[in-house]
């Protein structure tokens, strides 16, 4: 009966989970008006590599406390009824796990079950010499962030080919139908846009690989892997509220609890059961022919299996995080701003914008124009992951703050549409060798027709000219006025020149950055 | 239903009581010299300014004065309604054409028998957002029109025959139209030195057309040649006299509470351009599309009335 409630949950969680995930769109308001990063409001270990590296306390940290809370009395219950990175994986594990065999093949890797706390203790010490790594393993940052840059892409890619080629068909009654199902899809289940993201290959692959390793052992991740899972563990090692003892009386020393357990967490032998790695998910006393097994509040004694965590593991990661924090802030990015840097309005000066970004992707997931991208190298390896905007793929639309809305950690602070307006976040430079009125005496000025200043940062210079036909024009030259422009990039977005653009943005005088000004202030 | 409107319209001028079933009266012949006052209402004009009262009413009588919808909309039409609706602002901003003059344009076709109109423009910011921040998208599906996203797959390949514009991806739904009702807001641009009429069929098209702005005056009127909407109307309910054809600024816009409505998109595109106190010679587009047939950049000769509801 609680295993098939513990699958309800997960089901419904999972389902949740996919619903805020669509719903982390442009949907005809400016409020998105749902909480569509709930599942990371109650992340304690979002809000404590945020807290730990950036030592800003944040009052949307109060909801990871009632999972806190509620892991003293239940143990790892989020990781076996609500994670959905947890419900992807029992699913999947659950093809590996009706191969196991009791005493055979069991499909455990016991001695990598204290792995995760050292990840975790990595991870934990680089947050506090101001790397925030968590973002790269936290479960609900990792599977944002690989279904909005890896999997979305792909999973609109196969169901807008498939509508058009059903349409293309021109199957009387079935095309018609098809297309008007597919303007139905767009914008509800499938993405607005095609979404298309750098680097969408490769994070798509990273978590393919991680699910991939489901086949090695049932909730691989979960098990051994996951820095939140080893951090819950830790919390909720007492597990008061809902104790497994085996009843050494009743056991008929079968093992098929332990094959059936989603967490490796030995309900067997009687008295070696490991609280910490528990997930509550219930299938031992289900599994158990001899009714030995019993879950319940309180019970005292029913085992310490918990693996000990060896000190100079422990010590190897601290110290390890220790060795490369020093290594990534002596990257680059920390001599010279890359160009191509330009931040999110509302982000954060670099250096604080990094330590809190979890790298989730939200932002990059509900940008309106599919313009902000996952860095690779432009902010270093501390860096790696965090948004960019990339003006030749999609510019920052004016009257839009949604970025602001959904970030977790406040990396990208709360801006309203007015006060995002002045924010600048770069500057638009004119390449004359390549402008067409410029460099070819052709008559364009798309930029400045784009321009969304209401006093417009672009305008133009008119110079009489001979143009390719022989004839006299006037021709449109374009300018930027610096104090105006707020390098949202729609110039370089729209330019005709559509590889090297002829007007482009760079990070330069960008509000957030004192020292990344291009003039004296005087 | 005729009747009711013409009843309406017929208020709105002062000429009350004159209920004459349309056609029964032969075509008004042509005006000659200066404006001409109101007329019975079953007069037909060639172009028709209306002024001073709700966006409504203006275009309602801009259109009535002009033959009425049912002169240029045939029962059964599929109707297509292009207003302008490029950009993410609101309607005080003026850079999108008014929702009330697009959505009396959708009731007076469906009035007219059309088996459905539809609304729909390719936008330059996200036409999620400047469907519903122009108030076009609410207001015309109210009227009862279809609303539509121009998506990758409704455009195709086109030969538009033009001296500057060959093959072009264009709007399905402009294609398969049987009318097209072409009806932007007049505004400031910063190339063409106002955008009208004829630049607003670029609407229709997909693809690079940013590359039209090369060519820009011959581009539109082979826009023009091509599609021939059957009825255009200028929006003027606010002009946007700075900083076009986008805009954002209230300071720029200017409240005119007009609506004109014409045939012919040349003799629009010239009063448009009359608005702003400009000279015509110096939008050669007016030219370029007289020579070429597509209508007369003299708007004040004959059949023109100007009429003021205020």
């Amino acid at each position: 009966m609680m295993k098939n409630l513990r699958r309800v949950s997960q089901i419904v969680f999972f389902l949740f989970f996919v619903y805020l995930f669509i719903q982390t769109e442009y949907k005809g308001r400016n409020e998105l008006g749902l909480p569509v990063r709930l599942f990371l409001d109650f992340d304690p270990l979002v809000a404590l590599s945020s807290l730990l590296a950036s030592h800003a306390v944040r009052a949307v940290f109060l909801f990871s406390l009632v999972t806190v809370a509620l892991t003293i009395v239940l143990g790892r219950f989020f990781c076996g009824w609500v994670c959905p990175l947890g419900a992807i994986n029992t699913a999947i594990g659950g093809l590996r796990m009706r191969r196991l065999k009791p005493g055979r093949s069991e499909g455990r890797f016991p001695r990598w079950r204290p792995v995760k706390y050292y990840v975790l203790v990595f991870v934990l010490v680089a947050a506090i010499f101001g790397w925030n790594a968590a973002g790269f393993l936290d479960p609900i940052s990792l599977t944002i962030r690989s279904l909005a840059i890896g999997y979305n892409p792909a999973i609109n890619k196969i169901a807008r080919s498939a509508l058009e080629a059903g349409i293309g068909f021109n199957i009387p009654l079935v095309s018609p139908g098809l297309d008007a199902l597919y303007t139905k899809m767009t914008g509800t289940v499938l993405s607005f846009n095609q979404p298309i993201f750098r680097q969408s290959l490769f994070i798509g692959l990273i978590f393919t690989a991680i699910l991939g390793l489901n086949f090695l052992a049932p909730r691989f991740w979960c098990r051994y892997l996951c820095p939140l899972g080893a951090l819950l563990g830790l919390i909720g090692w007492k597990q008061i509220g809902a104790r497994v003892a085996n009843d050494k009386d009743k056991c008929i020393s079968c093992r098929k609890c332990v094959v059936a357990c989603q967490g490796d967490a030995t309900p067997f032998p009687p008295g070696e059961w490991a609280s910490r790695e528990c997930l509550v998910c219930y299938n031992c006393r289900e599994v158990c022919p001899a009714s030995a097994i019993s879950i319940t509040a309180g019970a005292r004694n029913t085992g310490d299996g918990n693996v000990d965590l060896e000190r100079r593991w422990l010590l190897a990661s601290g110290i390890g995080a220790l060795l490369v924090v020093p290594a990534i802030a002596t990257g680059v990015q920390r001599k010279r701003t890359d160009p191509s840097l330009i931040r999110p309005p509302g982000a954060l000066p670099e250096q604080e914008f990094v330590r809190r970004c979890v790298k989730c992707g939200e932002c990059m997931k509900v940008c309106l124009t599919n313009g902000l991208h996952p860095t690779f190298a432009e902010a270093g390896l501390e860096g790696l992951w965090t948004p960019i905007l990339v003006p030749r793929l999609g510019y920052c639309e004016f009257n839009c703050n949604l970025c602001s809305q959904v970030c977790p950690t406040g990396a990208i602070r709360p801006v309203t549409v007015a006060e995002k307006q002045k924010i600048h976040i770069g500057l638009a430079f004119v390449d004359k060798n390549r402008c067409l009125p410029y460099a070819f005496k052709r008559q364009c000025i798309v930029c400045e027709e784009h321009c969304p200043t209401p006093e417009k940062a672009i305008t133009f210079v008119e110079e009489p000219a001979i143009d390719e036909r022989g004839a006299m024009v006037i021709l449109k030259k374009p300018v930027v006025n610096p104090d105006l422009c707020i390098g949202c990039g729609i110039c370089e977005t729209k330019c005709p020149v559509i590889d090297r653009p002829a007007i482009y943005v760079t990070a330069i005088n960008e509000s957030r950055a004192e020292e990344n000004q291009l003039f004296l202030k005087i | 239903m005729l009747d009711r409107r013409k009843f309406l319209a017929g208020l709105a001028v002062g000429a009350a009581g004159l209920l004459v079933p349309k056609g029964k009266l032969p075509a008004f012949p042509a005006q000659k010299g200066a404006k001409p006052a109101p007329k019975p209402k079953d007069e037909k004009y060639a172009m028709a300014v209306v002024k001073g009262g709700d966006p409504t009413l203006v275009t309602r009588k801009a259109i009535d004065l002009i033959g009425g919808m049912g002169s240029f909309v045939s029962r059964g039409d599929v109707v297509l309604v292009k207003p302008n609706i490029g950009w993410d602002r609101t309607e005080e901003q003026a850079a999108n054409t008014n929702p009330l003059v697009v959505a009396a344009l959708v009731t007076m076709a469906l009035e007219a028998g059309a088996k459905k109109v539809v609304v729909a423009d390719n936008p330059c910011n996200d036409a999620r957002r400047t469907y519903k921040r122009s108030g076009i998208e609410d207001a015309a599906k109210k009227a009862g029109a279809e609303v539509l996203f121009m998506e990758d797959r409704h455009y195709v390949k086109t030969n538009l025959n033009g001296e500057v514009l060959k093959d072009w991806l264009v709007f399905r739904g402009a294609l398969d139209a049987n009318k097209i009702i072409n009806v932007p807001i007049a505004k400031h641009h910063g190339l063409g030195g106002i955008t009208l009429m004829m630049k607003n069929l670029m609407g229709v098209t997909g693809g690079a057309r940013n590359l039209m702005h090369q060519r820009l005056p011959e581009s539109i009127v082979d826009l023009q040649a091509f599609f021939k909407p059957q009825l255009n109307v200028l929006d003027a309910i606010r002009i946007l006299k700075a900083n076009g054809p986008q805009g954002g600024s209230t300071k720029d816009v200017e409240k005119l509470d007009t609506v004109a409505a014409s045939a012919d998109p040349v003799r629009l595109e010239a009063w448009g351009i009359s608005l702003f106190g400009k000279k015509i010679e110096n939008f050669p587009a007016v030219a370029l599309a007289e020579k070429r047939g597509l209508g007369i950049k003299d708007f004040r000769s004959s059949g023109f009335i100007e009429v003021n509801l205020g």
